[in-house]
């Protein structure tokens, strides 16, 4: 349990900075709903799952980041058990079985999983001897993620699966792999790549990549925006629902049309701003496990902001990546928070035990 | 707890590399924002107003046509139901809903009345209108045609009633040819004129035609905002361009004038022209060309045949006679004839020719119109009793060049340069035209028959017109014109009136001599007895002219064609003009094979024409009841009682032969 030493290196502006952008999300959200949406059930919705997410993240702060390694097998045996329940039991909603349903809520294992899986494989290199693995070591780190973006495949949800790719970077990046296992790893990612592919459905392929219409392009807002904005509820690309998406993958465009460039540059800011504050925080990780937890996660935000953002103004193909603590949906905001908390929890404890 | 040295490194390291790395790619992320921000800003901004906004035309008012007074109006416009079609918002229904364009034709069909393939039809003939903007799919919708269509408003959303301005012509026939109709763009239109779109109206003959860009006006734009689901929201009121109304347009036309000779060729189902021009300016008091058409019938869009009915009947409707039709001039040319022969000196005002009947010039003989023939006569007498002895002799004195030369010089073989479409300049021969354009020699016998207005010569009714009202007014051409005045509205509202300025083409020189006894002559026509023009003699007025009558069958005796068929009788003409001294109103009347002389059809509608114009005049001289001759005269019936209408006296049968 945490003492007051511990609490006193809290880095109040990681937490903050967190917490600033959630609170753009609900301001953007608002802007891209209220007209289609005047009861503002759905910004309620994402104010709630922020307030539930925000108690997920001080309890993912506050227990010894040590405690969730020793638990880790637990947490990721549970999200596997999870996810082949849904195999089995699941609704089929959009194609995808990959939500499961409580009342009137439902939440996507997946997302949490993401969670459970950066605990393994940190935990994993956190017992490792050496800073080289060898291929047996790797294929090892390669299992652990490979079993839940299996079962994620199996859902068959192939953009959820692509999203634990940046572990898998991470594990050949810092675990360090001898430069064979980088030829290997190269190659058949090459031939598999274009064959799976190849192998999927035209309405899966949508989901990884859709083709907008011109006239819906998100960089007409964006553009449109100029270096002032708008101004907010002013945008009329999203008002005027030209804009797909608008307050989940393509939130992005409603800040560049009302916001302007100046309110792109805050948000990019902001997003730089955790992000370098997480490397400093695996860098100075007292052990491997807290720099690989850190790591991992920070990962996970790296990965979605920049396919996000390059999507918006079509440097990248479009895709279904939220914009992590923007993009409206629950359980994805709730993964983030408690990636943000764990993350300040490396910190913290970077002085030792207590 | 396991820190090895060599492990902090190489972490610490790789994840400085992921640090710049990740700040090279904002900044170069910041850069790309830069770009589609500051650098495209406008681009992309005019792009989202592309988006979100639409022009939604604003038709301009088009412009009034009215009387020369401006207390009729001949042309206005009507609010009407129109239905158009918009293919911005059909299409993502049509996506959706792969049955939706068929239910459409088909409830279109049922309450318009009409069969599925004339629905396709319309929709073909859109396709030429740019996509953003509807297509007309029907006009004059009637209310219940409007409420049919309105209850089915959330079926075919597509479909929009929308209130227009239809053009209308509340006298219906009234000056048709004068003012034209609208239409439809064509192509050549939209070459013509940049500001145009398809689907736009504009005139077609006329004024309409011809005043168009004054009576057009600018059509305006509002702007909607539409969402991505073609849903109008909110039009931007900032952004809205006024349609600025078109002008009003007021003719020369004399309503009274012009309804009356109307009235003349319809009750006596007269086919022909008539031309009322002010010698002092040039202005056209009335133009009439019969039969009509009724200028409604093309303010439709949807009734492609019309121009074809119109144009296929035999009596030649679309033609404006007046400055169309070519026609011989016969006797009227003898006023020509006269000045010219006076003019060049080829005969004087004593100068006598015996006539006996016939004569025989170049190896040919000519007959005179009548038998017996006219005796010795002057020019004066000649003219008076239209003899053709006289000027076969002026004829052959003068050559068929001199002729020519006089025959342009008053008007004849070139257009007027009146301010209408389609004017037709007519033919006056020379040996040079025989030459270029027949490539002959030309027989001086020829030179005989163009001497009475016969032979290759043929002209309009308003240059004979033009003719006597150069002679009239002493020798200046007039351009002549229908429109009288232009108002429009300035920016500020108010509104501005642009007189039309009278032009003189050119001046002819005319003796003082040969002008004296020309015009004598004419008067003698008129009021003298005997003359051929009696009967369109007005007590208290001087009114001068000459009478014609035109062979459009080669005769070869003395007869009467009126009981020939319709299109073997002769033409008859009157051209005319009041008062000889002080020449106000020139009036040049044409039927059309009317069988009997210009004195007997022709005159009495110049008659009707002058005792409308001059009314006032008439009446104050009638009224001079301090002379105790007037009270006798009116007591005798030789003066019209003061107030009373009159009517022209009936054609006397062959008691008083016109030429």
């Amino acid at each position: 349990m945490p003492r007051a030493r511990a609490l006193s290196a809290l880095d109040i502006n990681f937490i903050g900075t967190a917490i600033a952008i959630t609170a753009i999300g609900c301001m953007l959200i608002y802007s891209a709903t209220y007209f289609t949406d005047p009861s503002l059930n759905l910004l309620l919705k994402q104010v709630l799952w922020i307030a539930i997410g925000i108690a997920l993240m001080l309890l993912f702060m506050l227990v010894d980041y040590h405690v969730f390694f020793e638990i880790a097998p637990v947490l990721y045996g549970i999200g596997n058990v999870l996810l082949v329940y849904l195999l089995i039991w699941g609704k089929v909603t959009a194609h995808v079985k990959s939500w499961i349903h409580i009342g009137s809520f439902q939440f996507q294992p997946s997302e949490f999983m993401k969670i459970f899986t950066a605990l393994m494989l940190a935990r994993y290199f956190d017992r490792q001897e050496s800073a080289y693995m060898n291929t047996r070591s790797f294929l090892r780190a390669m299992a652990i993620i490979a079993l839940p973006v299996g079962l994620i495949i199996v859902e068959p949800d192939f953009g959820t699966a692509a999203t634990f790719f940046p572990l898998v970077a991470v594990a050949m990046f810092f675990g360090g792999i001898r430069w064979k296992v980088w030829v290997v790893a190269a190659i058949v990612l090459v031939i598999a790549l274009p064959v799976g592919w190849t192998l999927l459905h035209q309405y899966q392929k949508d989901r990884v990549i859709t083709f907008l219409n011109p006239d819906r392009d998100p960089k007409i807002a964006i553009g449109s925006g100029g270096i002032h904005g708008k101004g907010f509820r002013q945008g009329t690309q999203a008002k005027l629902e030209y804009l797909p998406a608008r307050h989940t993958d393509f939130i992005f465009a409603v800040l560049g049309e009302e916001w302007g460039f100046i309110g792109v540059m805050i948000v990019l800011g902001l997003y730089l701003f955790l992000i370098i504050q997480a490397l400093n925080f695996a860098r100075n990780a007292r052990d491997r496990g807290g720099t690989f937890l850190a790591i991992c996660l920070i990962s996970f935000f790296i990965f979605h902001v920049l396919i996000n953002v390059s999507m918006q103004i079509g440097i990248l193909p479009t895709t279904g990546i939220p914009l992590p603590l923007i993009s409206y949906g629950g359980s994805s905001t709730m993964m983030f928070l408690i990636a943000i908390g764990l993350m300040a929890n490396v910190d913290m404890r970077r002085f030792g035990h207590v | 707890m396991r820190v090895y040295r060599d492990d902090q490194k190489f972490l610490t390291f790789r994840i400085n590399a992921l640090l710049w790395a990740i700040v090279a790619i904002f900044v170069f992320l910041a850069g790309s924002f830069w770009f589609v921000q500051g650098v495209q800003a406008e681009k992309y901004r005019n792009l989202s107003d592309a988006n979100a906004l639409r022009p939604v035309a604003m038709p301009a008012k088009r412009g009034l046509i009215l009387d020369r007074e401006g207390k009729k109006i001949l042309a206005d416009n009507q609010p009407a139901y129109s239905l158009t079609l918009d293919r911005v918002v059909m299409r993502p229904i049509v996506k959706s809903d792969k049955t939706h364009r068929g239910k459409l034709v088909s409830f279109l069909a049922t309450s318009l009345g009409t069969t599925p393939q004339d629905i396709e039809a319309r929709f073909e003939k859109g396709k030429v209108i740019p996509f953003a903007r509807p297509i007309p799919v029907a006009e004059d919708l009637t209310m219940s045609q409007v409420a049919s269509i309105q209850a089915e408003s959330l079926s075919f959303p597509e479909l929009n009633v929308e209130p227009v301005q239809r053009r209308n012509y509340p006298y219906g026939t009234l000056a048709s040819h004068a003012i034209g109709f609208i239409g439809e763009v064509s192509e050549r239109d939209l070459i013509q004129h940049k500001e145009l779109k398809p689907g736009d109206l504009i005139g077609k003959r006329g004024v309409e035609l011809m005043y168009d860009e004054y009576l057009r006006g600018k059509d305006g734009t509002q702007f909607w905002e539409y969402d991505s689901h073609g849903r109008r929201l909110a039009e931007v009121r900032t952004a809205r361009q006024d349609p600025v109304a078109g002008s009003n347009v007021y003719l020369t036309v004399d309503f009274d004038l012009q309804r009356r000779a109307e009235q003349y060729f319809v009750e006596n189902e007269f086919v022909g022209a008539v031309v009322a021009l002010d010698p002092r300016n040039g202005e056209v008091l009335a133009m009439v060309s019969s039969p009509e058409f009724n200028p409604n019938v093309f303010s439709k869009r949807f009734t492609p045949d019309t121009w074809k009915v119109i144009s296929s009947n035999p009596f030649k409707t679309e033609l404006n006679r007046a400055i169309q039709g070519l026609y011989s001039p016969g006797s009227v040319f003898k006023t020509t004839m006269a000045v010219a022969g006076l003019a060049e000196g080829a005969i004087g005002p004593g100068t006598t020719f015996d006539c006996p009947g016939s004569a025989v010039f170049f190896g040919r003989r000519f007959r005179d119109w009548r038998r017996q023939g006219h005796g010795v006569v002057s020019v004066t007498t000649a003219l008076k009793v239209s003899c053709d002895i006289f000027f076969y002799n002026v004829g052959a004195r003068l050559g068929v060049d001199k002729i020519s030369e006089w025959a342009h010089n008053l008007g004849f073989g070139e257009i007027s340069k009146i301010d209408l479409d389609g004017e037709k300049a007519g033919i006056v021969p020379s040996t040079e035209w025989a030459a270029k354009k027949q490539h002959r020699k030309w027989y001086p016998s020829e030179t005989i028959s163009v001497a009475i207005g016969q032979g290759p010569l043929i002209v309009t009714p308003l240059q004979t017109a033009v003719m006597m009202a150069t002679i009239a007014n002493g020798g200046t051409i007039y351009r002549p014109h229908v429109v009288r005045m232009i108002e429009r509205q300035k920016p500020d509202g108010s509104m501005e009136r642009l007189q039309v300025a009278s032009e003189v083409l050119r001046k002819v020189r005319i003796p003082d001599t040969a002008w004296k006894t020309v015009t004598n002559g004419l008067w003698k026509v008129v009021n003298e007895e005997g003359g051929t023009g009696g009967n369109a003699r007005v007590a208290g007025l001087d009114i001068a002219g000459k009478t014609g009558t035109a062979q459009v069958i080669a005769q070869s005796g003395w007869f009467s064609t009126a009981g020939l068929p319709f299109m073997q009788r002769d033409h008859a003409w009157f051209v005319s003009y009041a008062e000889k001294e002080n020449p106000q109103m020139v009036v040049a009347v044409f039927v059309e094979h009317a069988g009997q002389h210009g004195g007997t059809d022709a005159a009495p509608l110049a008659k009707l024409l002058y005792e409308s114009r001059f009314k006032g005049q008439i009446e104050n001289a009638a009224l001079d009841l301090n002379n105790p001759d007037t009270l006798e005269a009116i007591r005798e019936g030789k003066l019209p009682v003061p107030g009373q209408e009159k009517k022209a006296p009936p054609a006397p049968a062959n008691s008083n032969f016109g030429h």
